[in-house]
């Protein structure tokens, strides 16, 4: 059984690291806690179903097209609600993607409605692999699995070693300092979304193929992803990652062991006490502010 | 004629004569409500009064400290059970019992502080997340405090006269709401008040000047736990019936909601906030049978969403409301306040 | 002391009724209409259950069609509430005091029902067909409060005796919501275990919140379960299927009734649900029962775009027993000839199992019966209607 929890929970951990991913990037740039993450990813899920089951197009339309409805959503959004805020407070910026979630679900239940839907999905979750004894792993966490590294990497390079990312990283230090070096930082946040709500779109197609597809279908997963996030330090990439498989981990160590009712909350008993310990998460430097 | 002119004016609890006037005018209204309303809109006034003293405790916490909370629906629970559990299995009387009820609430706010004082933004948010859920948790696994089954509220009496009905929950609710209303707006204006305002413009400059940041930022989470737990011990009586699910993380966020969109840093802007979205969340369904927009909502529906999906047209709506205001107003609705204040102050010019 | 406190209770509410109804007229009652509200989750998280409400309202829209009953036709009124009990009070002191509502149908939700209990008790407002099995509604008795669903108790022992005595399986595990539903279905399952000097194999809780449930079921597949039984939610019961699947565990999967809407389970855990034995409190989709024909077309004429799913047509089924007793009450319906009419009711069948009620008994229903899921979601009936007792 050990090596089925420690398994399965480096499965569940995937997922919890690709929404982690997505909420660092945007994080990185603007110290915005985006509340409407997991519903800009649900939405996206939608439209790939959308066109998987009412249009009738294959994965290898549905999913690049969703994807770029994902890029699209994130953007429009930054453009038309976060830019337009008068003076902003990070608090104000908070709450209005608070507002943006509200709408994003109140659009996707009015349009597909509550019912639980099938989410088709490539690769299966029931062709396993036995990779201990007694242990198996599917194809689909296999999937779920390299994908999160992949992208770590990717964003990880793209962050330090593309001009693009390195603007990024400047936007996120000081946005003033950043225009006067010839950083449009408008640009740059609106990319930041749009990349950022790709991100969360793919964790969605994963997530709801072995879930069940509805506009509640991402609450969860963003708590966790945030979760994961903040024990990995917020603004490191690596981190994120390597807090999504932790709370993976000790969540069904714990459940396995220890009481499966209290599973779901240990993690945020874990996290207060690393945070105790290291109040900037795992992996991030904790700058002292000065006066 | 907004200039104070000196530290006495600065420190004074309301302003002008005209705040007098208009407090009383304002307590003669609350007085006479309850005998001309009815019984419906006295209970949505009940849910909005409770939730004006949570938004008040809460603003404490982040417009006037500047420490966030995703939580406060635990200390809510705490309160709503404490109470509870205080009047049915000790037998307390109901004041003794909401005060105790309250005072525990603080006693998890002292304790939930203390971890606060290394943490931040995200990370304190994500710490207070975990107390909300934590405690919903804990509260249905102990059956001693109902389990998951929930726990039915004892009839009410108050200094030995039975409550009964929303008339009467309202004179007990509405008071104690004014109550902390304005012991809010006299710590604000006392050295607590401003150790807190320091704390929140730069916490260690605050500390520099020799505001004792461990003290200070504890109290405020105790105090703000209290309000909240009163709320709560209240609430409890104005459902009747409480389980650990009336408390959900939704709850904490709305909270929020209340505090950012009424206006960060004041008392007025707690209560239009807290008005404003409890009014929301109650008339909002009825969105559908408004003339003129439920029809066409209704061929919306049909020509573009499913029809049986459009009560969550109040999502959307509910949204766009927060949205816009904190887009226009960063003050949010007590922003609102003072620029329609100033314009006819200085009509026409 | 009881029955005179019931004397006093029977007085208060006469002379309340006297004093709110002076000229003879019971609210929400004209000649030509009765008002009849409800609430239940059009939105939020609960939503999936807001389709009970939507199949009221059709059952109403085919009555009225159908020219009412003894001449007056139904207003209804839907409000949603997003199973927020707060909201739940305010939505029915609204329809009660500003609309002017006979009674409420039906209506979504345990602590919904249980926030809005003591206020419809005091006020003497009829409601009948809670969409919940929670045994708060029926136990004690309330005037004006009839529950139609089957207690989850009752369900559960249907459910493990049949695993027991006609599948032969000896360990039983029992895999729940930890809230008032699920603690309700394994109260009942170990209660029939009790009964026999038997336990549960093993019993295991979930959080709504829980969407990674693999360590749930790698307990049951510890404790070499050979029959489970589900009181989860449809999505966690998908969840638990393909987790199952993948881990490579096998035991005789048992559901109770919230999963029994059989084509959308075996949608959504991508056929598992094929095999799987559930309890039902309504007749199969595909029924030829009259009155199932007969709901179809309504179905079919007032709302085409609806799914025609169980929760879909309980919706009727809830509130069929409410019709009759308003049918039964006659021409001169109040409160009081309301409630005689329905303690009339005996052996009562509609789409759902036969519904009794009398002076002492407000628990309408006490049967269940159990179907198979086979190929496509097609369900096929394993018993007639079993009595939980």
């Amino acid at each position: 059984m050990f090596s089925q929890l420690i398994i399965s929970g480096i499965a569940i951990g995937a997922t919890y690291a690709l929404m982690a991913l997505a909420m660092v990037i945007i994080y990185k740039t603007s110290e915005v806690l985006n509340f409407a993450q997991g519903d800009m990813a649900m939405l996206s899920a939608f439209v790939a179903y959308f066109i998987l089951e009412d249009q009738g197009l294959g994965f290898a339309a549905a999913f690049p097209l969703a994807l770029l409805f994902a890029f699209c959503l994130g953007a429009v959004l930054e453009f038309g609600f976060l830019r337009r805020a008068k003076e902003p407070t990070v608090l104000g910026l908070i709450i209005i993607t608070l507002g943006l979630q509200m709408i994003l679900y109140g659009l996707a239940s009015w349009r597909w409605g509550s019912d639980q839907k099938n989410f088709p999905f490539p690769v299966s979750d029931f062709e396993v692999h036995e990779i201990l004894p007694g242990a198996v792993i599917s194809d689909l966490n296999l999937v779920t699995l390299g994908w999160a590294l992949l992208l770590m990497l990717l964003l990880f390079a793209f962050f330090r070693y593309t001009k693009l990312g390195v603007a990024m990283k400047a936007t996120q230090q000081n946005h003033v300092v950043a225009r006067i070096m010839g950083i449009r930082v408008n640009r740059i946040l609106m990319l930041t979304w749009g990349i950022s709500s790709m991100v969360g779109a793919s964790a969605a197609f994963l997530i709801a193929s072995t879930d069940t597809l509805d506009p509640n279908l991402m609450w969860n997963p963003q708590l966790k992803g945030f979760s994961a996030a903040v024990l990995g330090g917020m603004t490191s990439l690596p981190g994120a990652v390597a807090g999504g498989f932790i709370l993976g981990v000790i969540e069904n160590l714990f459940g396995g062991y220890v009481s499966v009712e209290f599973k779901s909350v240990v993690a945020f008993a874990v996290i207060v006490l690393i945070l105790c310990v290291r109040p900037s998460g795992l992996f991030a430097r904790h700058y002292v502010r000065k006066v | 004629m907004d200039m104070k002119r000196d530290y006495y004016e600065d420190i004074r609890l309301l302003d002008s004569g005209s705040q007098i006037f208009w407090l009383i005018a304002l307590l003669a209204v609350l007085t006479a409500f309850p005998f001309f309303a009815s019984s419906y809109l006295i209970y949505t006034v009940n849910l909005m009064a409770i939730n004006v003293i949570v938004a008040l405790g809460l603003n404490l916490l982040v417009g006037y400290t500047g420490q966030i909370s995703l939580g406060h629906a635990g200390f809510f629970a705490i309160g709503a059970y404490g109470t509870l559990v205080l009047m049915t299995k000790l037998g307390l009387p109901f004041p003794a019992a909401l005060v105790a009820g309250g005072l525990i609430s603080a006693l998890f706010g002292f304790l939930l502080g203390l971890p606060a004082l290394r943490l931040e933004g995200p990370y304190l948010a994500i710490a207070t997340l975990g107390f909300g859920l934590t405690i919903t948790q804990i509260l249905g696994r102990i059956d001693y405090f109902g389990g998951h089954m929930g726990l039915q509220a004892p009839p009410l009496s108050v200094f030995g006269i039975e409550v009964t009905g929303d008339a009467g929950r309202y004179a007990v609710i509405m008071p104690v709401c004014v109550l902390l209303a304005w012991g809010l707006r006299n710590l604000t204006k006392t050295r607590v008040g401003r150790a807190f305002v320091a704390i929140r413009d730069s916490d260690i400059a605050a500390e520099c000047i020799g505001v004792n940041l461990t003290y200070y930022k504890t109290l405020a989470f105790a105090v703000s736990a209290f309000y909240t737990g009163v709320a709560g011990g209240l609430m409890a009586f104005v459902l009747g019936f409480i389980n650990p699910h009336t408390f959900n993380v939704m709850i904490s966020i709305l909270f929020l909601a209340m505090v950012v969109v009424g206006g960060l840093g004041s008392v007025l802007g707690s209560i239009m906030g807290a008005v404003l979205i409890s009014w929301l969340q109650i008339e909002l369904n009825r969105i559908t049978e408004l003339p003129l927009l439920g029809p066409l909502l209704e061929q919306i529906s049909h020509s573009v969403f499913t029809i049986s999906g459009l009560p969550n047209v109040q999502y959307v709506v509910f949204g766009l409301i927060m949205v816009g205001i904190i887009i226009f107003e960063p003050l949010g609705l007590y922003g609102i306040w003072i620029r329609t204040k100033l314009y006819w102050r200085t009509w026409p010019f | 002391m009881a029955k005179r406190l019931f004397l006093a209770a029977a007085l208060l509410a006469a002379l309340a009724l006297a004093g709110g109804a002076w000229a003879g007229v019971t609210k929400g009652v004209s000649d030509t209409t009765i008002k009849i509200g409800q609430w239940g989750p059009q939105t939020g998280p609960a939503a999936l259950w807001g389709a009970v409400a939507r199949g009221t309202g059709v059952y109403f829209q085919m009555i009225n069609a159908e020219g009412g009953i003894n001449g007056r036709k139904i207003e209804y009124f839907l409000r949603d509430d997003a199973y927020q009990p707060d909201r739940t009070k305010a939505i029915v002191k609204d329809l009660y005091e500003n609309v002017g509502v006979f009674g409420f149908a039906s209506g979504v939700g345990t602590s919904p029902g249980m926030a809005v209990m003591p206020y419809l008790v005091k006020n003497q407002i009829p409601w009948v067909g809670s969409a919940s099995g929670s045994t708060h509604w029926a136990y004690p008795p309330k005037k004006t409060i009839f529950a139609v669903y089957p207690n989850y108790p009752d369900e559960a022992k249907v459910l493990v005796r049949y695993a027991l005595d006609t599948l032969g399986k000896k360990k039983i595990g029992f895999l729940y919501q930890n809230d008032d539903y699920g603690k309700g279905g394994l109260e009942g399952a170990q209660a029939e275990m009790k009964k026999r000097g038997l336990k549960l194999a093993i019993e295991v809780p979930t959080e709504v919140m829980d969407t990674d449930l693999s360590s749930h079921v790698l307990k049951l597949k510890e404790a070499g379960a050979d029959a489970v039984v589900l009181w989860l939610l449809p999505k966690q019961a998908a969840i638990t299927m393909g987790t199952a699947a993948k881990l490579g565990y096998k035991p005789q999967w048992m559901a109770c009734s919230t999963l029994s809407d059989a084509p959308l389970m075996y949608k959504i855990t991508k056929g598992l649900w094929k095999g799987v034995i559930f309890g039902n409190f309504a007749e199969l989709p595909d029924s030829d029962n009259p009155l199932m024909v007969k709901y179809r077309k309504a179905q079919q004429e007032f709302a085409p775009k609806e799914r025609w799913g169980v929760f879909f047509y309980a919706g009727f089924g809830f509130v069929e027993p409410m019709v009759e007793g308003i049918k039964r009450a006659g021409k001169d319906l109040t409160v009081d000839s309301f409630v005689k009419a329905m303690e009339t009711i005996k052996d009562f069948q509609g789409i759902f199992g036969k519904v009794t009620y009398g002076p002492d008994r407000r628990q309408g229903i006490r049967q269940v019966f159990l179907a198979k899921c086979e190929d496509k979601g097609q369900a096929k009936r394993l018993s007639d209607w079993i009595d939980a007792e």
